[in-house]
């Protein structure tokens, strides 16, 4: 018995639902078909334990496009996001580090480390401003076609290239060393101080299998100095009631707009016929069919798992193969007795407010690199960590706390396989646990309940093809054109009818929204449904 | 979150307004009262006391120490004599204003800087290779300024030596309740002033005993408010409201040369490279497209505006700092007011403009953006010469 | 006072090929070199009693044959031959042989893996059609970024010249050629290769001197520009490409002074005016072309207070962290690799595995230098008997990683225990070479810096990262001009990098007469 969508949408991850509201929006029959049953994908809000209500995966909101709330009226659907106040880096000695809002603050407290470094601050964050306009040109539109001659395309070429242009010849050196440098390198053409480098370099490596000294990695800092841009100012924040809040807002969208989504509703298959998607069939044998086909599922996935790779050429099929997932990272979920009292600044107070990095030297994260290089986990790895109940208290129950712990390095491919991790998966939360405890003693005690979540479990869990967080590795030779394969990088496929719209197209990763609006709006544009 | 000055007991015993503001990361009076008038009239007639501590303060020493600072500031520092202070700027290498502030030579290869924003760094980046050290003593250093025409015999009373006898621009060892202490006639109101430096652990002595002396001359603790009156009248600039800092300016038209700030008496093309010197050849050269004016807005004109919506004038009673469009007589921009005041003692409704060069002659007219009843108009204004107010006695 | 047209600082191969080409055009050239000979990192050395070893830069085979020619250098000595074969060899007897001849190497190859040797002919028929877009970009000056918007017809033409040659590989290959500079060597051998040993020892070649290793992204770059560079091998190794270089120089009639240290370069009015040797003495030159790395010729020989602020700060920012040691043994009899008995191998590169190879790298991010480094070994006697006393054999060997700022500072006992290591290294390949090391020099990257007067020890002046190839060593300075009037670089430091090719020579000394003649 098979019904009829307009569009059938794999996945109610962020990227889907987005989608999913865009093209019902645009009055299309849409059915998103979701295998969990809740919506969010790795955005998503879970009570794991009574009262306790976890951003088990995603934990901060970064760079969700302002005009897709307002596109969306995603606040009116219940969307809200609250600034992460400030970012605190704990030593074992001395007072540690806090950045905070107050840029007097912030220069009295690194100058502690480098006076030099306090003073730089603002010149080194003018110059990122000056380059997020450029970042905010690429994430906010399909890549560019390069080798296509079509004059629209090279119009748009030259137009990014005239934008460069008119920065001026500085800036545009500063641009190619910030997508080719590593964070360490880049950063240390203005600061000095281990302190301050440590922190700042952490935000080039999340999600990447890469090293802050690694090339490549200073990209991402821009992403900090996007908010001023985008008239979101502050736009890194919780999403009250946890990350799922956010995809609730967005599948509260579209379900407005007449959007069906379906849970617990896995497919097993993409319906193929004479190199068309024709629909897809769940585990359960249920046929749906439709004109147009979207995975918001990784490439492998939906290219090998759920289309079968008889159905591309072998040169579509090596790229996919080929194409680097490596997931690096794990997630420590803790519900909390009472607050962590940090031996460096103890107490309560506004430093707890934002994100805690652990993160206390360059030798300290370049080590934690080394050993997942090899295929172990960081023995001392480097955490973020957060606690949306000091902000947000309606995730916990009165005077208790849920605290997100991000991890890295957790290679998905262990010296011992990736299917050693649920035999090493509680060695793995203790080693966490333990490391967060040298800075806040007690905090074992403190724990109510712990959650772990490695590399294979956010596969098995969730869907992410080697636990990578951004359904592919964010490397230079895996973005804009080249994402998820050279010349389909416009959210079409080799199958017709058959359509990206995951983090593993571009622009890739994060709680952007921008892989499922830009799929759907091209979608549209193409008349294809 | 703003910290304390060494004088933070004492000015909240007084500042019943608890009015302050954010100076430098310091908390600094606005103005003690919940109006600012009675500090003014103590600065024009008087005397007034104000808490300059969040200057920022940098020692320079060393053999290269004079050589050095030529290079930094675009006024020729080898004319600086031993107990002497200069009001200075540098710039970047394109000639574009960074900051403005004072270099004293407190002895042959000893100098101390003071700069509106923080220039450690500035200071150290442009030293290689110099036999120089630099120090940032800002929060070694305390410092009170002394405004007003009785403020030479308050310190007259409460000094140790010479006081009387100090020239303009000039500084001078002394002792202040048995305290150490540097006494420079300088300031930031255009009027009759000193200010004394001192270590911070004696400050409130220094403090106390001035306070102490100044009863019997009329002096009055004042705030930032009230200097804001004087520096306007004085047609002094101030980094951040009439100019921007070259390092912080995301786009270049919001950067200025020291040419187009009315600066250019300083700049001394013929001494040594100093940094930004080529650029500033050319700008000499080629004349520069823009210049800081002063401005006296036609008060007829905004009486009348007013008085067709049955209003007497409303004018700010203290100084704006919100930048206001100025045009042609037929509409066109052509430039914009930066800050302003009313001033008490002269009757008028001044402010500084950045305009087209072609605008700045002195008694070209403009029109000013006044808004009346939330509606935008504009009334004449008048380009002048700066300072609008400028005392015999602030020399003598 | 003497005074010349223009003064070339270092007598590097470098520095020796601009002056060549400098009075070839009838300009007065001197050039200036601090040690006793001429050569920089190109110069052959008895470094015991009868022992010679071949300069730090072993490999000659990235010449330029383009340079060669049009120095004609065959007329002073120079004689270009197939480059030599590479045995790369790790810790199993096993070997494999990278000849010049692709059909020769996949045989080789085959002996381990049938597939991998299909693939060797995949890749260098990939490498070639690559080639073709890299290897004009090598003989030209970058193009002008800066100007670009005013439309600089030369820089134009020579973007428009790339845009067809790149244009001609097809879409997919085009992607390709962007897809691969930005990877890691490793990532980008394992899509090739399945053979360790293979994977490894090509990789070894793209981590040379940089601050790198296999699985740092950026260096699949190291390996195309390498494999793009690769041309003929000269005869009697670096020794002879300086030996024919000064030969040439001093026939066009240019002056060169050894033993002659530039202290500093003279600036007067924004313009360099000439050079002040470190004895006191004084030189007028109309141009000063700087053979040095960028660091020495901006932070240290530029006088202060002279530079614009930013670019100082620029300058300051060029990273030349040196990684590469030099070792050089004697031995009383000949090397023989236990993957190739009974042969003389000239030259063999150690590392079994990608890992071996990026554990080799990680000692360096910790100040350290690796217990296991990995070698690139030269046995220059093989072709070149007069290197060695016959029966014997003097073994050079590039040993990576070991860094310039070593935790606690090199001292002797460092210096020895390296050396150790690598001799244990050694062994493991070449079994009874041990025994047989009569006399040992160990150079670290500290002696580099300091014998041959290279920042950091640096041994490609700016390290070859993916900025600092496309953008080399400034913006301000990428087309050899300086904000210095009438200073101009010339050396490793800018574009096409490091290695014995005399390009940036080349392309220096064309930007200097360019400017000339207008």
């Amino acid at each position: 018995m098979a019904r009829r969508y307009d569009a059938i949408i794999i996945g109610a991850g962020h990227n889907g639902l987005v989608a999913a509201a865009y093209l019902a929006r645009a009055g299309r029959r849409v059915l998103v078909l979701e295998k969990r049953h809740v919506v969010g994908g790795a955005a998503v809000t879970e009570e794991l334990y009574p009262g306790f209500h976890f951003s088990v995966c995603s934990y901060v909101v970064s760079l969700f496009r302002p005009h897709i709330i307002r596109e969306l009226n995603l606040t009116k659907h219940g969307m809200q996001l609250i600034p992460l106040e400030c970012s605190f880096t704990p030593h074992l000695e001395g007072p540690g580090l806090v950045r905070w809002p107050d840029p007097q603050r912030t220069r009295r407290e690194v100058s502690h480390f480098s006076r030099k470094d306090a003073e730089i601050y603002p010149e080194f964050s003018l110059a990122m401003t000056k380059m997020g306009f450029f970042v905010k040109e690429i994430i906010d539109s399909p890549p560019p076609d390069i080798g296509s001659l079509r004059p629209a395309e090279l119009s748009r070429l030259a137009g990014l290239f005239g934008h460069l242009r008119d920065l001026g010849p500085q800036m545009m050196e500063l641009h190619a060393q910030l997508l080719t440098m590593s964070a360490v390198d880049f950063l240390k053409m203005w600061f000095e101080s281990d302190a301050l480098l440590a922190p700042m370099s952490c935000s080039g490596i999340i999600g990447t299998f890469l090293g802050v000294h690694s090339p490549g990695t200073a990209y991402v800092l821009l992403h900090h100095y996007m908010g001023e841009i985008d008239g979101a100012f502050r736009s890194w924040g919780f999403s009250k009631g946890g990350t799922g809040g956010l995809s609730i807002a967005i599948a509260n969208a579209a379900q407005a707009y007449g959007a069906e989504i379906k849970l617990s509703a896995p497919v097993s298959r993409v319906i193929v016929k004479g190199g068309r998607a024709k629909g897809v069939v769940l585990d359960n044998g249920d046929e749906y069919d439709a004109d147009v086909v979207i995975s918001n599922a990784d490439p492998r996935r939906t290219f090998i798992a759920m289309v079968g790779e008889q159905h591309f050429d072998a040169d579509f099929v090596s790229q996919v193969r080929r194409y680097k997932f490596r997931g690096s990272s794990g997630k420590v979920n803790l519900a909390l007795d009472r607050l962590p009292n940090f031996t460096c600044r103890p107490g309560a107070g506004p430093h707890l407010q934002g994100d805690i990095a652990v993160a206390p030297s360059l030798e300290y994260l370049e080590r934690a690199y080394d050993e997942a290089k090899y295929g172990e986990f960081s023995r001392r790895p480097y955490l973020n960590v957060v606690i949306p109940s000091l902000v947000d208290p309606g995730v916990a129950p009165p005077g208790k706390h849920v605290m997100s712990i991000f991890v890295q390095y957790a290679p998905y491919k262990l010296a011992g396989g990736a299917d050693t991790w649920p035999s090493r998966r509680e060695e793995f939360g203790d080693t966490v646990v333990d490391t967060l405890a040298e800075y806040c003693p007690g905090l074992k005690e403190s724990i109510l309940y712990r959650q772990v979540l490695t590399p294979w479990d956010l596969e098995h869990e969730i869907g992410l093809t080697e636990g990578n967080i951004f359904q592919g590795e964010l490397s230079l030779e895996q973005l804009l054109f080249l994402r998820p394969a050279a010349g389909w990088a416009r959210y079409r496929t080799p199958v017709k009818n058959l359509w990206l719209c995951g983090s593993g197209a571009h622009p890739g990763g994060g709680i952007m929204g921008s892989p499922g609006e830009l799929c759907a709006k091209a979608l549209l544009e193409s008349k294809e449904v | 979150m703003p910290i304390a000055t060494p004088f933070h007991s004492r000015t909240l015993e007084r500042c019943t307004s608890l009015l302050y503001k954010d100076w430098g990361g310091y908390y600094a009076v606005r103005s003690y009262d919940t109006t600012h008038e009675r500090e003014y009239f103590a600065f024009r007639h008087a005397c007034g006391l104000i808490d300059v501590t969040p200057l920022y303060k940098y020692d320079v020493r060393g053999a290269d120490a004079a050589r050095y600072l030529a290079r930094i500031m675009v006024r020729d520092i080898g004319k600086l004599k031993h107990k002497q202070v200069m009001y200075v700027c540098w710039c970047d290498d394109h000639g574009m204003m960074i900051d403005d502030g004072t270099v004293s030579r407190l002895d042959e290869d000893y100098f101390r800087v003071t700069s509106s924003e923080p220039a450690w760094h500035w200071l150290v980046r442009t030293s290689r290779g110099m036999q120089v050290t630099i120090e940032d003593v800002s929060d070694r250093y305390a410092a009170l300024s002394i405004q007003g025409p009785t403020s030479r015999d308050v310190l007259d009373a409460v000094c140790g030596g010479d006081i009387r006898g100090l020239k303009f621009f000039r500084l001078e060892n002394s002792r202040i309740d048995s305290v150490d202490v540097t006494v420079s006639r300088t300031g930031y109101t255009g009027d009759l002033g000193y200010e004394v430096w001192m270590a911070n652990e004696h400050a409130l002595r220094v403090f106390d005993a001035i306070v102490d002396a100044g009863r019997a001359w009329g002096l009055e603790l004042a705030g930032l408010d009230a200097m804001d009156v004087t520096r306007m009248e004085a047609g002094f600039i101030l980094n951040g409201v009439d100019y921007y800092s070259a390092l912080r300016c995301l786009i270049p038209s919001r950067k200025s040369t020291p040419y187009e700030l009315g600066l250019g008496w300083m700049v001394n093309l013929k001494h040594e490279p100093f940094i930004g010197r080529d650029a500033l050849i050319r700008e000499n050269h080629v004349g520069s497209t823009r210049k800081l004016v002063g401005l006296e807005v036609d008060w007829d004109e905004t009486e009348a505006l007013f008085r067709a919506h049955q209003l007497p004038p409303e004018v700010h009673s203290g100084g704006w700092r919100d930048p206001r469009p100025v045009y042609d007589t037929r509409g066109a921009f052509i430039g914009q007011a930066t800050s302003g005041a009313w001033s008490p003692i002269l009757k008028k409704n001044l402010a500084l403009a950045t305009l087209k060069a072609e605008h700045a002659q002195p008694g070209s007219t403009v029109r000013f953006e006044v808004t009346v009843e939330y509606e935008r108009r504009t009334v004449k204004a008048t380009v002048v010469d700066t300072p609008f107010f400028n005392p015999e006695r602030k020399r003598t | 006072m003497a005074r010349y047209d223009v003064v070339v600082i270092g007598g590097g191969h470098n520095g020796l090929t601009a002056a060549c080409i400098l009075a070839k055009a009838g300009r007065s050239v001197a050039v200036f070199e601090r040690a006793p000979a001429v050569g920089g990192l190109c110069t052959p050395r008895e470094f015991h009693p009868g022992y010679h070893e071949p300069g730090v830069l072993h490999d000659t085979a990235q010449i330029r044959v383009e340079v060669a020619e049009a120095l004609h250098l065959d007329q002073h000595g120079l004689d270009l031959a197939a480059p030599v074969s590479v045995l790369l060899t790790g810790a199993s007897a096993t070997g494999i042989t990278i000849h010049a001849s692709d059909d020769a190497t996949a045989a080789d190859i085959a002996r381990v893996s049938a597939r991998d040797a299909d693939r060797w002919r995949e890749y260098r028929a990939f490498v070639g059609r690559m080639r073709k877009v890299v290897e004009p970009l090598l003989n030209e000056a970058p193009p002008d970024i800066s100007a670009l918007g005013s439309l600089h017809a030369g820089s134009l033409g020579l973007l428009l010249k790339s845009a067809v040659s790149f244009q001609r590989l097809g879409r997919r290959e085009m992607a390709e050629m962007l897809r691969v500079p930005p990877m890691c060597v490793a990532d980008w051998m394992n899509e090739w290769f399945e053979t360790e040993l293979l994977k490894a020892g090509l990789a070894h070649g793209a981590v040379i001197g940089l601050w790198a290793g296999p699985w740092s992204p950026g260096t699949a770059t190291n390996l195309l520009l390498a494999d793009c560079t690769t041309t003929r091998s000269i005869k009697g190794g670096a020794g002879a490409l300086s030996a024919a270089l000064e030969r040439a120089a001093r026939h066009h009639g240019v002056e060169i002074r050894t033993g002659a240290e530039v202290a500093s370069i003279r600036v007067d009015g924004g313009n360099a005016t000439g050079v002040v040797l470190a004895s006191g003495e004084t030189i007028d030159a109309g141009i000063v072309a700087a053979a040095c790395d960028p660091r020495r010729t901006f932070l240290d020989l530029i006088p202060p207070a002279t530079l614009p602020v930013a670019f100082e700060h620029r300058a300051g920012v060029i990273r030349s962290r040196g990684t590469t040691a030099k070792v050089n043994l004697a031995l009383s009899r000949r090397l023989e690799f236990a993957a190739r008995p009974g042969e003389r191998v000239e030259r063999a590169r150690t590392a079994s595995t990608l890992d071996d190879l990026e554990r080799a790298f990680d000692a360096v991010k910790y100040g350290r230098f690796s217990d296991h480094p990995v070698l690139d070994i030269h046995a220059p006697a093989v072709s070149t008997a007069a290197m060695a006393p016959d029966g014997t054999d003097v073994v050079s060997m590039m040993v990576h990683f070991a860094p310039h700022a070593l935790v606690g500072g090199w001292d002797d006992a460092a210096r020895e225990r390296l050396g150790d290591a690598v001799v244990d290294e050694l062994e493991r390949v070449a079994p009874g070479a041990k025994a047989a090391v009569v006399a040992r020099e160990v150079l670290t990257p500290a002696d580099i810096a300091d014998r041959h007067g290279v920042t950091g020890g640096q041994i490609h002046h700016v390290e070859h990262a993916l900025d600092q190839l496309a953008i080399r060593p400034t913006l301000d300075t990428m087309r050899y001009a300086t904000p210095v009037g009438n200073l101009y670089l010339c050396g490793s430091g800018s574009h096409p990098g490091g290695g014995a090719t005399c390009a940036p020579g080349a392309l220096g000394a064309a930007a200097i007469l360019a400017r000339r003649s207008r």
